[in-house]
């Protein structure tokens, strides 16, 4: 008896140490990011953690250049309306991949799958070339229209699995209950691809929201989103690195609360479907 | 309240011809049984009916009316699944409720909760209506389907295998109580199944389907007693029904089973033989239609070994060799016989129906207008 | 070929993730024990969970034992490795290797422990037209039908000579003529190299028609253990009764009542009256309930000038060589069986009786068979 005792308490604290030091790895650099952000650009290389902290850089950061906030919602913008032009391209798409048989399908669904291979260095080129000529550049359209390239293959490829799941009876026996085929949709469909809608769609926004080259490349002054708006905190001589935290950690606050809210339904949402998918 | 026709509907998936030439005609109030083996095309006819597959050619029409271009909601038919399609996030209850709720078909919540719950005391799952589909059996799940199809009064109720996923003692007893219900559906009703006996117990008629076309329709009598061909007659009734050739020796006289003697057939039968031209002459019985003795009880018997025996419960089957040619017999369960006994066999030759060798088309039976009730 | 000895096998599966004070898992196989002499053939029958395959695989040796003892032979095997045990195992999933032709999947055994390759190809050469896969030698399992990929497993398994052969449901993927045919097959096969058998199943039928004596397990318990005609006769408790027999038993819960000095039996809800036989007079008591069981093929209808009592039928089926003619009795039927010609409609008004000899009680309770003094 006491000696399984003595092994279950071994075991318990071998169990906990070795989560201990997972936790510290990952969760240093955010730690990290955190503490510089309340550091004085003076004490920024000569302390680790003693220093007196501050709210200046977030004085600097959101109030005294309304650039930020500007880029904030900016970056709502954006990556919200990709996301619901993704959704609304996306989830006939998907269910058309899942349902119909027409020349070439497989084909099809790896070309958008492949969109996200390419990196997008590769195709910013021309991209920009072509935005400056018709006159998408620098506006909410011409990022949201590029973002399709990161959203849409990713929601596609999962509400493909989901709606590949629902046996096409169950639609068929809806439609014979008597639903015309938009309340089949609603009422059957929706609530039945709800987990993997809901997942994929906030992995969207958040890839969307992290997309740095697009931005960076296809959008000016007009146009700028955060990760692009931290970057001018880098100055020609200086580096603001208290500043710069704060930008990004402020940026970093929507997918934190998002991925905590969702989280379990995030991993769920997107094995359920990734089964087949 | 319908009648249902279809004219040479003809339906094709890629190369395959899932559906060729099919006609019937199904009558106001029949219950209509589509009896095959798997992927013989049932549920695509039934899918057809519904309006849930489209027919490459060929007309599907309700009461008179051509319905080809008329939606599935529209059709007003109700259907069982075979994989019972209910909806996953919705209860028992809901799911059943489901029709009454739809714009077309609408009623208020009293109503709807009335009939759902006349429907769930009949098919016993008025305990489980606040359950979702996922946490009750498939048994269960099987009822609710069927409630679901059964609470509205459309024009047919289209049911494909819905009790064929029960275990064997369900599977008898909601047998009987669909046979109970028939009277009281009053409904047209077209039925899927591969279980023979189901067909032969439900169906008013019954139509045979094979690799997507029909190979017989008629009474569970016609198709047991007097089988189109031999797929048919194979097909129903088990153990399989025995077919061997036969040699025609003259008009009435036949040679069988590597025996010397001949055998002599029925004069009605032989007949019908000699009018038909028939050359090649082949033999069916079915496991009663042959009597065995372990003695030599007249000239009428041939000698065979017991090549298996298999009690079965309330009856044994015999399996007899008789100079190659295994024959599948009906014996009595307290049967006492062991494996290459030597045995004896008599052919019932007023039991036999005779098949042509070249098509394997049914020829006559003998007596066969008294046994089917034909003036 | 040995026989073999269960002695009070227990199986208790683990519970991972068991919290403190909460019960261990019930006992997948609980208190089992079985005598099988060399050369027979024994079926394990019983409903989907009862354990059945567990003891199988315990047997087998792939699943440890909680407690009891397994003896081949004359050797206790709980400790000897499963290629050690002299075991030809077939499951219900062939398990082919797919490059291989049948030939080489049925000398991949004897490969395996070197040899002689002329050996090999006398043994399959015995054995191949026993399975009626002679022809199919040359063959990749790929073109095999069910049926015939299931023959080639069953030689896999007997090709080595084991002392036991072992089969897992091996016919539960085929469709039902195959069924028949390879039904007839592994009987005829048995009869040909006595080797003692045990086949696994949850199809009765398929038991019923194999096998000389059948287990019949429920909740990792045996229940009976008995030839087929023992076990579908004289059932010893309401489990038992209800499983073995196609159609199932009438088991109703029916009423006795007294007469005068006789006893009947009084269906509820129904107006049916049956004497109760007298062997059962001593056990039985006015007012009392009981569970009546009776084959469907031992209610009889009966002419116009006999006692049965006058019923209105329910349901009547034509099933060809059979009619099925079913009564309501409350939620249930009680169903019979006959292979007269008459055809009735619903609602006619017949004469019932049922063959006293043929009939069983079992307690309302606990489901046992009430045994006649």
């Amino acid at each position: 008896m006491m000696k399984n005792r003595l092994m279950d308490l071994l075991k318990n604290v071998s169990a906990y140490t070795v989560i201990c030091l997972y936790s510290i790895f990952a969760i240093f650099p955010l730690i990290w990011l955190v503490i510089i952000s309340f550091k004085s650009d003076t004490q920024m290389y000569n302390t680790t953690f003693i220093f007196t902290p501050t709210l200046d850089n977030y004085k600097i950061v959101l109030f005294e250049g309304a650039d930020y906030i500007q880029a904030f919602i900016n970056n709502i913008i954006v990556s919200g309306g990709a996301v619901l032009l993704s959704l609304l391209v996306g989830v006939p798409a998907a269910y058309a991949f899942a349902r119909y048989n027409f020349a070439k399908k497989e084909d099809l669904a790896f070309t958008i799958l492949s969109f996200k291979f390419a990196p997008e260095i590769l195709v910013i080129l021309p991209l920009f070339m072509i935005y400056q000529k018709i006159g998408l550049y620098d506006t909410y359209f011409g990022l949201i229209w590029v973002y399709q390239l990161i959203t849409l293959p990713l929601l596609i490829w999962v509400l493909r699995g989901y709606f590949e799941e629902i046996s096409v009876e169950v639609e068929q026996a809806a439609n014979l209950d008597g639903y015309p085929w938009y309340s089949v949709f609603w009422k059957i469909l929706v609530p039945l691809i709800k987990p993997g809608l809901v997942a994929s769609s906030l992995l969207a926004f958040i890839f969307a929201w992290n997309s740095f080259t697009f931005p960076l490349l296809l959008s000016g002054f007009q146009i700028e989103t955060v990760t692009v708006a931290a970057l001018r905190y880098i100055g020609s001589d200086t580096v603001h690195y208290g500043q710069m935290a704060v930008a990004a950690a402020v940026a970093a606050l929507p997918e934190v609360v998002l991925a905590l809210i969702i989280q379990k339904h995030l991993v769920r949402g997107l094995s359920f479907g990734a089964v087949k998918g | 309240m319908a009648k249902i026709e279809l004219y040479n509907i003809t339906k094709k998936f890629g190369n395959i011809t899932a559906l060729d030439n099919i006609n019937f005609e199904v009558q106001d109030k029949e219950f209509f049984v589509l009896f095959g083996p798997a992927g013989a095309g049932k549920t695509t006819i039934l899918k057809t009916i519904a309006g849930i597959e489209f027919p490459d050619k060929g007309e599907v029409r309700i009461n008179d009316k051509n319905v080809n271009m008329v939606e599935p909601a529209k059709r007003d038919i109700s259907m069982v699944f075979e994989n019972y399609a209910l909806y996953p996030h919705l209860t028992v209850y809901d799911n059943i409720a489901s029709p009454m709720r739809s714009p077309l078909h609408k009623q208020d919540e009293e109503t709807v909760k009335k009939e759902v719950h006349r429907v769930a005391s009949m098919m016993k799952i008025d305990h489980l209506l606040d359950r979702l589909p996922s946490q009750v059996s498939n048994g269960q799940r099987q009822r609710t389907a069927l409630g679901r199809c059964l609470v509205r009064d459309p024009n047919v109720f289209l049911m494909d295998e819905p009790i064929a996923h029960l275990d064997a003692k369900l599977r008898h007893f909601m047998r009987a109580e669909l046979k109970e219900m028939q009277s009281e559906f009053d409904t047209t009703t077209i039925y899927v199944t591969h279980d023979y006996m189901e067909a032969l117990s439900l169906g008013d008629r019954i139509a045979i389907i094979n690799e997507g076309k029909i190979l017989q329709i008629g009474t569970g009598d016609e198709v047991y007693l007097t089988p189109a061909n031999e797929f048919v007659a194979k097909f129903m009734g088990e153990p399989e029904i025995n077919i061997f050739d036969i040699e025609l020796e003259d008009e009435t006289q036949v040679k069988m089973l590597g025996q010397e003697r001949s055998y002599t057939i029925e004069e009605d039968v032989a007949e019908v033989i000699k009018e038909g031209e028939h050359k090649n002459i082949r033999i069916g019985l079915r496991g009663n239609d042959i009597a065995f003795s372990f003695n030599k009880e007249n000239e009428e018997y041939i000698k065979g070994q017991v090549y298996s025996v298999e009690p079965i419960g309330n009856k044994t089957i015999l399996v007899v060799d008789v100079n190659g040619q295994l024959l599948r017999l009906i014996a009595p369960n307290d049967l006492q016989a062991n494996i290459d006994d030597e045995i004896f066999v008599r052919i019932k030759m007023k039991k036999a129906m005779f098949f042509d060798g070249d098509d394997y088309k049914y020829i006559y039976r003998h007596n066969q207008n008294e046994l089917l009730g034909v003036e | 070929m040995a026989k073999l000895l269960l002695k009070n096998l227990y199986k208790r599966y683990e519970n991972k993730k068991r919290k403190k004070g909460e019960a261990l898992n019930a006992f997948a196989v609980n208190n089992f024990s079985l005598e099988c002499e060399d050369g027979e053939f024994i079926g394990i029958l019983g409903p989907s969970g009862c354990g059945k395959t567990t003891t199988l695989r315990m047997i087998a040796g792939l699943e440890d034992i909680t407690d009891g003892e397994i003896i081949i032979g004359d050797t206790v095997v709980n400790n000897v490795a499963p290629h050690n045990r002299g075991i030809g195992l077939a499951f219900e999933d062939y398990a082919l290797y797919p490059p291989l032709t049948v030939y080489e999947n049925i000398a991949f055994n004897l490969r395996a422990k070197h040899v002689k390759n002329e050996i090999i190809k006398a043994e399959i050469n015995r054995i191949a037209p026993l399975l009626k896969v002679d022809d199919l030698l040359h063959m990749k399992p790929g073109k095999l039908s069910g049926g015939q990929k299931q023959r080639v497993n069953i030689a896999r398994a007997i090709v080595r000579k084991p002392q036991l052969l072992l089969l897992d449901e091996p016919m539960s993927h085929l469709d039902g003529k195959m069924r028949q045919v390879l039904r007839t097959e592994i009987k005829r096969l048995h009869n040909e190299i006595m080797c003692t058998t045990i086949i696994v199943t949850h199809d009765q039928l398929e038991a019923m028609s194999l096998v000389d004596k059948l287990a019949i397990m429920k909740d990792g318990e045996l229940q009976q253990y008995g030839t087929p005609f023992e076990v579908y006769d004289n059932p010893v408790n309401e489990f038992v009764a209800g499983f073995i027999g196609e159609p199932p038993m009438n088991i109703l819960t029916v009423e006795v009542q007294k007469k005068e000095s006789s006893f009947f039996f009084k269906f509820q809800d129904a107006n049916i009256l049956i004497p109760v036989p007298q062997r059962f007079y001593s056990v039985v008591q006015d007012g009392m309930l009981v569970r009546l069981g009776v084959r469907p093929t031992d209610v009889l209808i009966v002419g116009e000038d006999s006692k049965g009592s006058d019923v209105s039928i329910s349901v009547f089926e034509n099933l060809g060589e059979e009619r099925k003619i079913s009564f309501r009795v409350g939620e249930g039927f009680l169903t019979l069986i006959t292979s007269d010609d008459k055809r009735y409609k619903q609602g006619d008004i017949v004469k019932l009786e049922v063959k006293s000899e043929k009939t069983h009680l079992f307690d309302v309770k606990t489901g046992e068979k009430i045994i006649a003094q």
